[in-house]
């Protein structure tokens, strides 16, 4: 249930395109349920449960490479920005630097989504994982092992190719940004700032719930993750306040 | 503290496997979690500074991925290899995965489309596996090959890419320990024929929805076959694969990259979308270019444009609504794709509010955001890598332990002796199936597959 209470959390935190996406795993956990106390559990009902799983990937697949294609495309065309705004001489100083200000603000939403993505793929997986880990328990089959192989050859789960959109991402960004001695006053002034933002909300919201989800099993086994540990955890959580005003 | 695969630790490793079927959890198990926890751990920067530079420690992450060659090379020739996909929906993986009785009620919803099944015409005529997809899809459909050869006689007269992938199935198979897992679902031949049957049917419907669209679609259908008349393969099997007609590049005509493969997906349902694209850097590249060339997003047409980026297995279709994305991206910089509600009014409000900030403190707020960004994704790629490791983990011991089986009741029968059907019965009570099958080189193959990451992992730790 802390997996459950978790994912729903996060999934009422989520951007609001991306609630629907996510796995359904308190629907699934019930019909394991269902399967498991049935007095005759056959191969049909693992066969629903299995066609179940199937559509919720396709879900993911499908999300995905659609987010994917998208962030193809964002990525490019930031770059096609910063181009166009390096060369462009007849724009004054201050119209450059204010559109320097409107890239790198974009450019770190759009890091931060592209990181969300690949956040929604790892929850959902893990999500998988339980899934089918509680079936093979409850009903004795062996439908994990074999099962979770095919899910790591998803698309939905392949990401490399967002991840190396992120690290270019981070590699624009360090030359967009001037190098500052960063003021710990000023660092707690900016997190005050940003607190409300989407993005960035959302990114150390993500955080936190991996933090929680990975605190240690109680079935822990040879496929669990070990505990995460996070040096900044103080810090960041101090990032979390939930303000309903805006703040200006 | 180094973790390696000695002989001694095989034996641990499968003492413990039985165990853990027999009975539960043991406590050798969590010493292993922990032990590996550790190692893996320890790939982590020391976590000492606040919001150190990030660079190097994303830097490993592909250290981590070059553990996993099975895994990782064909997602790395994926990405840098410029090759697209498309995935087509169908229910391949859940008709394979269980019985003859169950799949019959599954293919009426969701057709089956297995890399042996050729469409005679119609967009997907170009049919090109992945490799990665190919590993979780071959595996299924192995069964087939193996046990049906006349469907591949069958299929060979329509057309050669149906021999093609039979034959990397098996020799992929040699190198994917899974596939002995599989070999026991006996797919009946009548429902491939009727999975044919099915897939013959979306591609009629495919045609005649575009039919409607583009009066040049015999045009398109025509030069595509023209141009394809031998089967192509946009294989990379990480050197595994020998078939002779695997290595043939798809047309490098736009900047080098290779054409779009077709790869089904697990569809239970049933709905009979359009193969599914999956676009790389490198396409979007040669689709900006061919834009360009046609006078810019709002000139070109899907059409013209798919014509001038030759591109093998392209449709109509996923130009059409690439173009449609490109063009919102183009126009209104930066839209956020999802949650246009909530983001936008934040925007708003926040340009407002910027500009009464300094510029300083808006860029601390952004170096702060990215900073978080940075962690989280780096803790992802971590966990991801993780996970993955695990599964590799739990497939050795899997193979491990049915090996152990095999070779027990070999020597048993060997013997003769009367204990075979108890060891047997003690065997099956977990319930994991014994099976015959290129365990023994698939396990070979996978040992130092798994040894590796180890070694590795002594290395890093």
């Amino acid at each position: 249930m802390k997996f459950g209470k978790r994912l729903k959390q996060h999934v009422e935190e989520t951007l609001p395109g991306w609630r629907d996406m996510y796995l359904n795993y308190k629907d699934l956990k019930k019909l394991v349920r269902l399967i498991s106390s049935s007095l005759e559990y056959g191969k049909s009902e693992e066969a629903e449960f299995v066609y179940l799983l199937n559509n919720e990937i396709e879900k993911f697949n499908v999300f995905f490479m659609e987010q994917e294609e998208d962030f193809i495309i964002r990525h490019k065309e930031l770059q096609q920005r910063i181009k166009r705004v390096n060369e462009s001489e007849s724009s004054s100083q201050g119209e450059y630097e204010e559109e320097m200000a409107r890239i790198r603000k974009d450019i770190v939403d759009f890091h931060g989504e592209m990181v969300l993505l690949v956040n929604y793929s790892n929850i959902n997986y893990t999500g998988m994982a339980k899934i089918l880990k509680k079936y093979d328990k409850r009903t004795g089959g062996v439908l994990r092992l074999p099962f979770i192989q095919k899910v790591l050859e998803q698309p939905f789960f392949t990401t490399e190719l967002v991840s190396k959109l992120v690290k270019e991402c981070e590699t624009t960004i360090d030359e967009l940004f001037p190098t500052v001695v960063v003021m710990e006053v000023e660092m707690k002034e900016a997190a005050t700032m940003m607190a409300g933002e989407g993005i960035f909300r959302n990114t150390v919201a993500a955080l936190m719930t991996m933090k929680e989800i990975r605190k240690g099993s109680s079935t822990q086994s040879h496929f669990s993750l070990p505990v995460l540990s996070l040096p900044d955890t103080e810090l960041i959580r101090s990032f979390q306040l939930n303000s309903p005003i805006p703040i200006v | 503290m180094p973790y390696s695969y000695g002989s001694e630790q095989q034996l641990l490793l499968f003492s413990f496997e039985l165990l853990v079927h027999i009975s539960n959890v043991s406590e050798g198990a969590r010493q292993l979690v922990t032990m590996e926890a550790q190692s893996a751990l320890s790939f982590q920067r020391p976590g000492a500074r606040q919001f150190s530079n990030h660079g190097a420690a994303s830097g490993r992450s592909p250290a981590l991925e070059d553990k996993y060659p099975k895994f990782t090379n064909p997602q790395l020739n994926f990405t840098s290899g410029a090759v697209g996909h498309i995935f087509s929906s169908s229910s391949g993986m859940s008709s394979d995965f269980h019985f003859p009785s169950v799949v019959t009620n599954l293919s009426e919803k969701a057709p089956f489309i297995p890399q042996s099944l050729e469409i005679p015409q119609s967009t997907t005529s170009n049919q090109y596996m992945k490799e990665t997809n190919n590993s979780s899809w071959c595996t299924d459909s192995l069964p087939d090959f193996l046990d049906y050869p006349q469907n591949t006689s069958i299929q060979s007269s329509n057309l050669e890419h149906s021999i093609m992938p039979s034959e990397d199935l098996l020799n992929y198979s040699q190198n994917t320990p899974i596939q002995s897992s599989n070999l026991e679902h006996n797919i009946m031949p009548s429902e491939d024929f009727g999975k044919q049957n099915d897939w013959q049917d979306w591609t009629d419907q495919l045609i005649n929805e575009d039919d409607a669209l583009t009066p040049d679609w015999n045009d398109i259908l025509i030069d595509s076959n023209i141009a394809d008349p031998e089967p192509k393969m946009a294989y990379h099997v990480g050197g595994s694969s020998t078939i002779s007609m695997q290595t043939q590049p798809l047309i490098p005509q736009s900047s080098g990259e290779t054409g779009v493969p077709l790869t089904p997906t697990p569809c239970g349902s049933g709905s009979q979308s359009k193969p599914r694209m999956r676009w790389t850097p490198e396409l979007h590249e040669a689709f900006v270019e061919a834009v360009n060339k046609l006078g810019g997003s709002e000139k070109a047409t899907p059409k013209g444009v798919l014509k001038q980026m030759k591109v093998e297995g392209l449709t109509i279709y996923h130009v059409k609504s690439h173009l449609q994305k490109y063009r919102t991206a183009r126009y209104r910089p930066e839209p956020s794709a999802e949650g246009p509600s909530e983001k936008k009014t934040t925007s708003v409000e926040d340009f407002s509010s910027l500009e009464l900030k300094t510029g300083l403190e808006i860029t601390e707020a952004l170096r702060l955001q990215m900073e978080v960004q940075k962690r989280l994704h780096e803790q992802l790629e971590i966990q991801r890598n993780l996970q993955l490791r695990i599964e590799e983990q739990g497939r050795y011991l899997q193979m491990m332990f049915e090996k152990q089986c095999k070779s027990g009741i070999d020597k048993f029968k060997a013997s003769s002796s009367t204990e075979p059907p108890s060891l047997e019965a003690n065997l099956n009570k977990p319930g994991s199936e014994l099976v015959v099958g290129p365990s023994e080189e698939g396990s070979s193959k996978s040992g130092p597959d798994v040894s590796q990451p180890a070694k590795r992992a002594k290395v890093n730790a």
